[in-house]
């Protein structure tokens, strides 16, 4: 169960920006670009600012209350790409008014986008042109 | 010395750094370009590149501003005094990992296996060295682009950026197309040419977000496959043209097809990502800031190494400093070059 966890941000090599409320985080040492939708945005900042998972569920967002199971889900995902990992002794940070207000502002459902096409391990060059299939660093054949 | 891994890197990269400027007299040619604030000397020998230093560039013209020099060395064992390039070890290579342990070492680097090729920068003395195994043994994309990572680490040092992204624009005003390779940037670049509009790059254009968001052309080369080619005319257009690139890309110069000299600059007013709809007519539309970072920054920052961190802040700056649209490209090169051309002169949709 991930919904009594309180987490961090994995390392300081994941770096990100906020776009109009739509958060873009970028891998630093893999190259992996990740997009939130916007409610997955407002709880990448909750989670990764240290509010605990079960405090969000029952939150309500546009697209209605958020369950255990959903924030079980978007948080194994996290951890999965590597974005957010376990802290056991840091202190729990409240869930603000603001952050509350912007969830139920949100329209879209719970996601995050991996972008990982131009990653480090199937980049060779430069000039985006790789044989995805067969990894780095081959080189894509002229047609 | 034993091959190169992250413990001696930076060593390696001084020792080819010191061993270039020592044999300094021993390079037979020597090329200079003007860029924007910037002298490029390049030391080098005969050789597919030797033309590419100075005609694959546009020579920054009225630029009254102070311009640093920057040397680079394109060396490699047939120069005398210098030692063939060493090959990376058995050590785990990853591009941030490399480009980390030289940033400690305030320097900047570039490694592509296959070739033993090695690219390393001294931002603070401006000087470089592109070391090969032999004159010609460079990656296909070299000559398209010469230099680029040398310029992206002198550019980024000065807190501008190479951007991987075309433009086009008219009255000084233009607007950036950005999108990875296949989104159609090039094709509508060459498509506005056609018809009348000014471009900076059709490929990467040089940033500087230090009043307002403004682009600067570089590189001379316009590329296109051999659809596009056909499609825009360009076989007509150019009369004679060379074979296809190692894209499988018919590869020109933007004076071939300008109507105009390339303006040294461009005030940009959007950021557009182009996307092939397939309808008839081109429209453009607002998009999430969010979705215009994701086109313009990953292969931005992929296709320049190291400086990952500031290019990601560089890139969401621009982003919030620029309305975001989606140009949908319709099938006419001179309806899409019209829609362009309307969206600036109104300044927006």
């Amino acid at each position: 169960m991930q919904t009594s966890g309180i987490y961090t941000i994995a390392s300081k090599d994941i770096v990100f920006e906020s776009f109009d409320g739509e958060a873009v985080v970028l891998d630093l040492t893999s190259g992996k670009y990740f997009g939130f939708s916007d409610s997955g945005s407002r709880l990448w900042d909750a989670l990764s600012s240290g509010v605990p998972a079960a405090e969000l569920a029952g939150v309500v967002t546009g697209a209605g209350p958020l369950s255990a199971t959903d924030i079980d889900g978007f948080v194994s995902q996290l951890l999965e790409f590597g974005l957010l990992a376990p802290v056991s002794d840091a202190p729990a940070q409240p869930l603000s008014g603001t952050l509350l207000a912007q969830l139920a502002d949100t329209t879209e459902p719970l996601k995050v986008d991996i972008h990982d096409d131009l990653a480090d391990l199937i980049v060779v060059d430069p000039i985006h042109e790789v044989e995805e299939p067969l990894g780095w660093p081959a080189v894509k054949q002229a047609t | 010395m034993p091959k190169v891994n992250l413990d001696n890197l930076a060593d390696y990269a001084r020792y080819v750094l010191a061993q270039a400027e020592r044999c300094s007299a021993n390079f037979p040619l020597t090329r200079a370009v003007r860029l924007p604030a910037l002298t490029l000397t390049t030391r080098l020998g005969p050789g597919g590149l030797a033309d590419a230093v100075v005609d694959g560039f546009i020579a920054a013209r009225d630029d009254d501003a102070p311009a640093d020099a920057c040397r680079i060395f394109v060396a490699h064992p047939g120069i005398n005094g210098i030692a063939a390039p060493e090959s990376w070890g058995n050590a785990l290579f990853t591009q941030h990992g490399f480009a980390t342990r030289l940033a400690e070492a305030g320097l900047r680097g570039n490694h592509y296996h296959d070739l033993d090729f090695w690219q390393f920068y001294d931002p603070e003395r401006r000087v470089g060295v592109q070391l090969m195994t032999a004159q010609d043994s460079f990656p296909p994309w070299e000559p398209g682009a010469p230099l680029r990572p040398f310029l992206h680490w002198e550019y980024a040092a000065r807190g501008m950026r190479l951007a991987h992204a075309g433009s086009l624009g008219i009255g000084g005003k233009g607007v950036l197309l950005a999108g990875s390779g296949g989104a159609g940037k090039s094709g509508t670049v060459v498509a506005g040419l056609l018809n009348g509009l000014d471009s900076v790059g059709d490929d990467y254009v040089l940033i500087d977000l230090s009043g307002g968001v403004t682009a600067h052309p570089l590189f001379s080369t316009l590329k296109q496959d051999p659809e596009g080619f056909r499609r825009l005319g360009l076989k007509e257009r150019l009369g004679s043209h060379g074979p296809l690139n190692w894209q499988g890309k018919y590869q020109f110069r933007v004076d071939d097809i300008a109507t105009r000299p390339t303006p040294s600059r461009l005030d940009m007013i959007a950021l557009m990502v182009p996307q092939i709809s397939g309808g008839e007519a081109s429209s453009i539309m607002p998009v999430s800031r969010k979705d215009a970072m994701i086109a313009l920054a990953p292969s931005g920052i992929a296709q320049m190494p190291g400086e990952r961190e500031s290019g990601f802040r560089f890139f969401s700056d621009l982003t919030r400093r620029l309305p975001c649209y989606r140009l949908s490209l319709g099938t006419r090169p001179d309806e899409i070059a019209g829609t362009i051309a309307d969206f600036i002169t109104r300044g927006g949709p």
